[in-house]
């Protein structure tokens, strides 16, 4: 009876555009959010950088070649470099200076061995676990990161010897072993891959390897740093982009597109998500303004139900109720229509070739759920301050 | 419980000079249990004493006391608890809602305290001469009619005290014995008081005070 004497005379097309401006402002709100996300974890897993990291070097040019300019980094190019505000991070990438054989060892593969270029990179960058990245004199084999090209190049040379190639998996599993060597000392260590780069085109091994080699089997010439790891903050690798060419350096284009892609639809996605934002507030603001309009027109219903004895406490629930249950079912409808909104999208990306992962974000479902409590929390204000109002 | 109007002046009336034995500007106790009749005319302030003594208008100087406390003191769950089971009223305008039929005005008051069975309420309409109405929408009825649900919705809880302001002005004689029949049986069967305002009459009935504005 309350509710027919509180909400039956309502003006029903104002409340359907609250509610349909409400709906849409959530839609797009998760729908955004939930890609936002995604297209940040893209590539995530798939390559042993973190996102938004590459490696560069100084692009070669004629008098690079002659000797008449630095291809190495000094430090304080590094520093200058470090101290951009669209820089995360910068890590010179040492390399070897010492002699080592790469091969495979075992008797499932044909013998296959080649000059090895090593490097090693600060652990925090790769997307590696560290218990696995370790490796100190007397292990059993030491980790390597093995680039793509060099893996592809194994697979050809069995498939010329007429064997089976092999997988990524397996090739994990085959042993394999360094040779370094320093004048008449030589020594064999194992080695097994662990995993596989596209973004770096030497063989990556534990620091403590590097190390070890250096000190046992250097001849005693310094390292350059010819190369440095790079990580931009996100959404900014554009400007990255920028001074790398500013400054003539260059790095692998796969590493460049997938950066800049995510960085424009980054960015769009945040364009998209702070106009959602806005919808949201001004829809919620919209329904809010509706049930003080309401609750005006009903002042004499709500002064009088309090005269003949109904507590302020008692209507307040009643309105608050009644608005936070619409919202809810935007809220509910909204959630459904970013489901199916999602089921299209997703379908758009694969076909485009662009296989992101399907699975809802949970940080999607909390804004969903902490945009119900913050328009809850406004209901519930208003309602009071509208009863009391009267009362 | 006793209600004490000390000093009590409403400001739209301070301006104007009231009669020594005028309620306005002196102590005066209403006695629990006590049949009162406030006589007055026009503009007087008949409706003022009835929102201002039931804590509807708070612009006067003096203070109204609710047995030993101050009304001006009262928190929303005291004032329900006044309006729910101590004090019940009868309002100039009658304060119902049009939009709803008899059936659901009465229902609405009643399930605060589930006073009455719906069967007694139809009963109370019945002597009324409008149990007929009972699903018509309050607001098509005439003014008697009117007024009589809102009798009926004035019995519809306990009560220590009942103010009715003019509550018989569109009755006639035969509908205004009749309601006062009811509201006298309801009265002594709670030991309550009641005030009725008039602009004279007192419908054939003894009153145990008079008041004056």
């Amino acid at each position: 009876m309350l509710d027919k004497l509180l909400f039956k005379n309502q003006d029903r097309l104002q409340l359907l555009i609250a509610v349909f401006g409400s709906f849409l402002g959530v839609t797009f709100l998760v729908t955004s959010i939930h890609y936002l996300i995604k297209v940040q974890e893209f590539g995530k897993g798939a390559e042993i950088l973190g996102p938004n990291t590459i490696i560069v070097q100084k692009k070669v040019s004629n008098t690079g070649t002659l000797g008449l300019k630095p291809t190495d980094f000094s430090e304080l190019e590094i520093s200058k470099i470090k101290n951009m505000t669209f820089i995360k991070e910068v890590q010179p990438v040492r390399s070897n200076n010492f002699k080592v054989w790469f091969g495979t060892k075992d008797p499932l593969v044909p013998p296959f061995s080649t000059d090895a270029y090593v490097q090693t990179i600060d652990p925090q960058f790769l997307d590696v676990k560290p218990d696995v990245w370790t490796w100190k004199p007397g292990d059993k084999f030491v980790p390597v990161i093995m680039p793509r090209d060099l893996f592809v190049m194994l697979n050809t040379f069995m498939s010329a010897s007429g064997m089976t190639q092999i997988s990524d998996d397996l090739v994990k599993q085959i042993n394999c072993e360094f040779k370094l060597s320093y004048n008449n000392k030589t020594e064999h260590l194992n080695c097994r891959v662990v995993g596989f780069t596209n973004q770096v085109s030497s063989i990556l091994v534990p620091e403590s390897f590097m190390e070890y080699g250096t000190v046992n089997f250097s001849d005693g010439t310094p390292q350059k740093i010819t190369q440095i790891l790079i990580s931009g903050k996100e959404n900014e690798f554009g400007l990255v982009e920028d001074m790398l060419e500013e400054r003539g350096l260059e790095s692998r284009n796969s590493q460049m597109v997938v950066g800049r892609l995510k960085s424009i639809v980054g960015t769009l996605v945040l364009v998209i998500m702070s106009i959602s934002i806005i919808a949201v507030l001004v829809s919620g603001l919209v329904l809010i303004q509706y049930m003080q309009l309401l609750m005006s027109r009903n002042a004499y219903e709500v002064r009088t139900l309090m005269r003949i004895g109904y507590h302020p406490k008692k209507i307040i629930r009643k309105f608050f109720i009644y608005f936070v249950r619409i919202f809810g079912i935007i809220t509910a409808v909204g959630f459904g229509a970013f489901v199916l909104l999602k089921f299209v999208l997703d379908g758009v990306f694969a076909s485009g070739g662009v296989n992101i992962d399907t699975q809802l974000t949970l940080t999607s479902i909390f804004t969903l759920l902490f945009a119900y409590a913050l328009f809850a929390l406004a209901s519930f204000i208003t309602a009071k301050k509208g009863i009391l109002n009267e009362y | 419980m006793n209600i004490t109007l000390d000093r009590l002046m409403p400001e739209p009336l301070a301006s104007i000079k009231h009669g020594e034995s005028s309620i306005w500007g002196n102590h005066v106790v209403l006695e629990e249990g006590k049949r009162i009749l406030l006589n007055a005319s026009s503009g007087k302030g008949k409706t003022t004493f009835t929102t201002t003594t039931l804590g509807l208008r708070r612009d006067y100087s003096g203070s109204i006391t609710y047995g030993d406390k101050n009304i001006q003191a009262f928190t929303a769950d005291e004032w329900t608890e006044v309006r729910t089971r101590q004090i019940a009223v009868v309002f100039q305008d009658l304060q119902l809602f049009p939009k709803l039929s008899v059936a659901e005005n009465l229902r609405l008051k009643n399930s605060l305290t589930d006073t009455f069975s719906e069967l007694e309420l139809k009963q109370l309409l019945e002597r009324l001469e409008i149990e007929n109405k009972w699903e018509q929408e309050c607001g098509l009825l005439s003014m008697g009619q009117q007024q009589r649900v809102a009798i009926v919705r004035a019995m519809a809880q306990p009560f220590e005290w009942l103010i009715m302001d003019e509550p018989f002005s569109h009755l006639d004689v035969e509908n205004a014995k009749r309601s006062m029949s009811i509201i006298n049986e309801r009265t002594l069967a709670q030991n309550a008081g009641f005030v009725l305002t008039t602009l004279g009459e007192s419908h054939g009935y003894s009153f145990d005070q008079e008041l004056f504005l």
